[in-house]
């Protein structure tokens, strides 16, 4: 091989390697693109100066050859390019998985034929193929593409996502959204449990209807003042929801119509007959989202909650860290930042997405009320925080540090559950999301941060119906903890160390006898 | 024909066998997947700790409950099939690159092919025999993880759909040395060319940014590592297995013709 | 078993260079036919085109009428090549060698077996059969790569240049072996050594610069004084090297 094919070869080796070598600190440098550009000249160079060397083939019977290899090689290169391409639309897969985690269930499957009817916008799954978790959840997305072909999936850039969707907060993480029409929906965590449950959210035919008990002193939907509430109302009609009143001493049941029920921060107790109501509907599967308002007495927070595992403290959470942040710097007005991973309520949200809850309660688990019930704090005011008693010094911003006694740490403000309730023949599951605030909902702050995220995610996992399509979670629980350190070290040595050290005694002896 | 091959194959095996280069290249493949793996699953483990320790359970985190997507598939095992596509991809050349070469360069091709051998027969001998050796690297290697994953409740069935993903791209990267080595007599330019190419295919990630989009989508299509992944999630796609098998086929092919246009000079 | 061999114009370039210019031979069966002249004049030139191993530029080779160049696989099957400088494996044993080949030329079972013991038996190599190629003496090399040659009784053996580098005695043995191939094979021998020349072959072409300068019968040879002469006379002194 003549010297200029030979170092074009190696200084584009040499290129590339570079590349890989440098890339988290900078993209394609200047050293790697002159090596690939000059390796490749080199090539070109060499190539011309053989072919100018070239004094025709020695025979006819040798250019027959090598035309006909030529012409088998080529063809050979493009019956290969060809079946590539052609095999790219082939979709035949085998999922080798445990739980076969990218095969759609027989569930899903049947919803994709029934989405197939559905009439005005069509649902599309949008990929972000830049995100963290993109190689993970492709295979996935596949699936649906191949077994929903009534949903369009595309791949997007997190730079550049859909114009619906800009209203959506996306993290690095964000991997799926579901579109239709203007309506974005984020997926969350992207399982197919969690894409299907924003697929069934997105073609529902009608509008998800929340009803807000009144006359016990709620948030004022109607009121446009900075502490009313009218901007719930407006958020939750331009989501495609229904806000409706549900006149408590009057309604003898939660209307089976009523996909959540909101218990905005009540003032007053409610009558036992309406707690009763709101008992019969959850034990039927029914959804509840509580507020709550500082120093607010009621017996819902007393009696109902409590019978369902989740308690509401007095006092309010007070911490030093979220103050020098705020215009207003006082420890009541909690910037909240620290979330559950995974839960349905905060999912998209992060580090990076804060909550302003000013005068938020403390929440906290207590005792579940059938052992398979899920009960999960979703989001804590920070390390720095404390639960106050004295109201007027906390509120007024008098109390800025702990009193003496009081040790600070993580205090819970958002709490949810979940309850396997029904009857075998239709099992359902009852869901409650309490948060430990109210003033975050009102009209001055909804917008405020992603305070609107928290209520939009709360409402849409209360209201949605994937329960309907009975779609379990895959089978396969990992085993997390397969090796202890101990064991891991352990069998490092005796197979990572001890097979190649094997091996390498058989090179040493094949060596050996080689010599001898 | 079939003995033909079984003699040759025979041959083949001998000679990589009674060379220390062969023992040394799987110490060498063993140790670093070992050494890897290891550092993979040192790191989950410190993640796993910190999940259930007691700073996160303040607050009212049950205690043991790490989330389910954090676990030994994706965050050892994928990281760590990653990892040992690169590894294949240093060391496989330092086995293609003697195997026509030498041949070459000794004079023995000669008497291969005076003595009435197709070239096929040549090329899938020598070919088959370097799959072979990859099997061997791939079984040597897979011992360790086995372990953890069979541990981790993982499946067989999601170790074969890996280690068939490792099987083809480590036959593809091999049929791409070997068609180098069938070009020339010296080892070290087979060696070179053996590294040049695969690297330079490898995911086209240095040329991506300098193209349009069309052409750095079409540019992934091409890539090897664009057509691994899915493997190591459990997943065995027919449009992969086809790539594959067709660089496997084309490498193949360029060593035939290379024997073939030997005649020609 | 013999075969005849008909070389037809056959030509070989190499760029601008002419390493075969229409040379045309006739061997007949169970002839030793001797190949002589001096460095690159050819001879490996047509031997390897004989064997199949190069294309002709020009020409053909037929043997028993079918053609190296159209279907070398059916000629190589008849045809055994010791070539100059034995290709060998180093790594591998005399026995496991010579039945390596053996399975590559088809043969198996006690039919293998045989023919390797034979092949052993006649090229003496009994005292080194166990031993590594590689640490063999030149003479032994050489009697391994004839032992292979023969394995599958070929029609025709195609020898080059065996006794290059090899001692008196080594040479003497060799030249007893080969003598003993007369009237079973055709064998094609192509050597520097004129003397061997003369004692083994039938007939001798002296090739020149690719062509044919000579062809002679032993006796015309004897007759005419001897092979030196005939070389001196037809290839010239303008082949010596300068002091």
């Amino acid at each position: 091989m003549s010297f200029l094919p030979a170092a074009g070869v190696v200084m584009i080796l040499v290129g590339v390697a570079s590349y890989y070598a440098t890339r988290s600190l900078h993209g394609f440098s200047t050293f790697s693109g002159a090596n690939v550009a000059i390796g490749l000249a080199l090539l070109l160079v060499g190539a011309v100066a053989q072919a100018r060397r070239f004094r025709g083939f020695t025979g006819a019977e040798s250019r027959r050859v090598v035309l006909r290899w030529t012409a088998i090689l080529a063809g050979a290169l493009a019956l290969v390019v060809g079946i590539d391409v052609a095999a790219r639309g082939i979709t035949s897969r085998i999922d080798l998985t445990v739980d076969r985690e990218y095969t759609l269930s027989p569930q899903t499957v049947a919803l994709c034929q029934k989405l197939a009817t559905l009439p005005g916008d069509k649902i599309e799954i949008v990929f972000f193929e830049d995100a963290l978790l993109a190689k993970d959840v492709r295979l996935l997305v596949a699936a649906y593409a191949d077994k929903c072909p009534a949903i369009e999936t595309r791949d997007a850039s997190r730079k550049a996502p859909p114009e619906a969707a800009r209203d959506l907060y996306t993290t690095t993480a964000t991997t799926v959204i579901a579109c239709r029409g203007d309506l974005c929906d984020p997926v969350g965590y992207p399982s197919e449990r969690n894409i299907t449950s924003a697929l069934l959210r997105l073609s529902r035919d009608r509008a998800i209807r929340v009803y807000f008990t009144v006359g016990h002193g709620e948030i004022d939907l109607a009121s446009e003042s900075d502490v009313g509430y009218a901007a719930v109302a407006a958020l939750l009609r331009n989501q495609g929801m229904e806000p409706q009143a549900l006149v408590g001493p009057a309604a003898s049941e939660v209307p089976a119509d009523a996909d959540l029920v909101v218990i905005g921060a009540p003032e007053r107790d409610l009558l036992p007959e309406e707690l009763a109501v709101l008992e019969r509907y959850l034990a039927r599967g029914g959804r509840l989202l509580v507020l709550a308002g500082a120093g607010q007495h009621s017996n819902v927070y007393s009696e109902l909650l409590p019978r369902w595992g989740l308690e509401l403290g007095d006092g309010v959470v007070l911490d030093q860290a979220a103050s020098p942040l705020l215009k207003d710097p006082t420890p009541v007005n909690l910037l909240v930042h620290l979330f559950a991973p995974y839960d349905p309520v905060t999912r998209n949200l992060s580090q990076r997405t804060m909550l302003l809850l000013p005068r938020a309660r403390p929440v906290a688990l207590g005792r579940k009320p059938t052992p398979d019930d899920r009960l999960e704090v979703a989001a804590f005011a920070s390390q720095r925080a404390w639960v106050s008693q004295n109201l007027d010094r906390a509120l007024a911003g008098a109390e800025t540090a702990p009193p003496d006694g009081v040790a600070p740490g993580q205090v819970a403000v958002v709490a949810t559950g979940r309850y396997g309730r029904g009857s075998a023949a239709a099992p359902a599951e009852a869901r409650i999301v309490l948060i430990g605030d109210r003033d975050f909902a009102q009209n001055r702050l909804l917008e405020s941060l992603y305070n609107r995220d928290l209520l939009l995610n709360a409402v849409r996992w209360l209201g949605s119906d994937e329960q309907g399509i009975a779609l379990s979670d895959k089978g396969w629980t990992p085993n997390q903890d397969p090796l202890t350190l101990q064991q891991t070290v352990a069998y490092f040595y005796f197979l990572a160390f001890a097979l190649p050290e094997t091996l390498l005694l058989l090179g040493i002896f094949a060596w050996w006898r080689q010599r001898a | 024909m079939i003995r033909r091959l079984w003699a040759l194959a025979r041959k083949e095996l001998r000679q990589l066998f009674a060379s220390p280069i062969a023992y040394v290249v799987l110490t060498v493949y063993v140790a670093l997947t070992g050494i890897y793996f290891f550092q993979h699953l040192v790191s989950y483990n410190q993640l796993l700790f910190v999940y259930q320790s007691e700073g996160l359970t303040a607050g009212g985190f049950d205690q043991g409950t790490v989330p389910s997507q954090i676990n030994v598939l994706n965050e050892v095992f994928v990281p760590s099939a990653d990892d040992f596509g690169l590894f294949l991809l240093v060391v496989l050349p330092l086995v293609t690159m003697r195997v026509f070469a030498e041949e070459r360069a000794n004079g023995t091709d000669e008497l291969l092919l005076t003595s009435g051998l197709r070239p096929f027969e040549v090329a899938l001998a020598k070919h088959g025999v370097t799959y072979f050796f990859v099997l061997l690297l791939l079984a040597g290697s897979a011992i360790y993880p086995a372990v953890v994953v069979l541990r981790a409740g993982l499946g067989f069935e999601h170790l074969v759909a890996l280690y068939s993903g490792q099987l083809l791209y480590g036959c593809a990267v091999a049929s791409i040395g070997l068609a180098c080595s069938a070009f020339t007599s010296s080892q070290i330019v087979a060696a070179v060319l053996g590294y040049a190419i695969p690297f330079v295919l490898l995911d086209f990630a240095w040329l991506s940014n300098t193209v349009s989009e069309s052409a750095a989508a079409l540019l992934r299509e091409v890539a090897l590592l664009s057509h691994y992944g899915s493997f190591a999630r459990g997943v065995i796609e027919l449009r992969h297995v086809v790539y594959f098998a067709g660089i496997t086929a084309l490498g193949w092919l360029a060593s035939v013709a290379s024997l073939e246009l030997s005649r020609a000079r | 078993m013999s075969a005849k061999i008909e070389a037809q114009r056959v030509g070989k370039r190499f760029g601008s260079v002419v390493a075969l210019d229409s040379l045309s031979l006739e061997i007949s069966a169970g002839e030793v036919f001797g190949l002589i002249g001096p460095n690159g004049a050819g001879k490996t030139t047509f031997i390897r085109i004989l064997t199949g191993y190069w294309l002709a530029s020009e020409g053909d080779v037929r043997v028993d009428g079918v053609s190296v160049t159209r279907q070398r696989f059916r000629v190589q099957a008849r045809l055994g090549y010791a070539c100059e400088q034995p290709k060998l494996y180093a790594d591998h044993r005399v026995d496991t060698f010579l039945h390596f080949m053996a399975e590559l030329r088809g043969l198996s079972g006690a039919r293998l077996r045989g023919a390797v013991d034979l092949a052993v038996q006649r090229l003496g190599l009994e005292p080194v059969v166990r031993r590594h190629i590689g640490v063999l003496s030149k003479g032994f090399r050489q009697r391994v790569a004839l032992a292979q040659a023969i394995l599958h009784e070929p029609a025709v053996l195609v020898v080059d240049e065996p006794t290059v580098g090899l001692d008196p005695a080594q040479q003497i043995e060799l030249r007893r072996i080969l003598a003993g191939f007369k009237g079973q094979h055709t064998v094609i021998l192509c050597t520097h050594q004129l003397h061997e020349a003369e004692l083994l072959c039938d007939r001798v072409a002296l090739l020149d610069a690719g062509r044919l300068a000579a062809l002679a019968t032993a006796d015309e040879i004897k007759s005419g004084g001897s092979l030196e002469e005939l070389f001196l006379a037809k290839v010239g002194s303008h082949h010596e090297t300068a002091p």
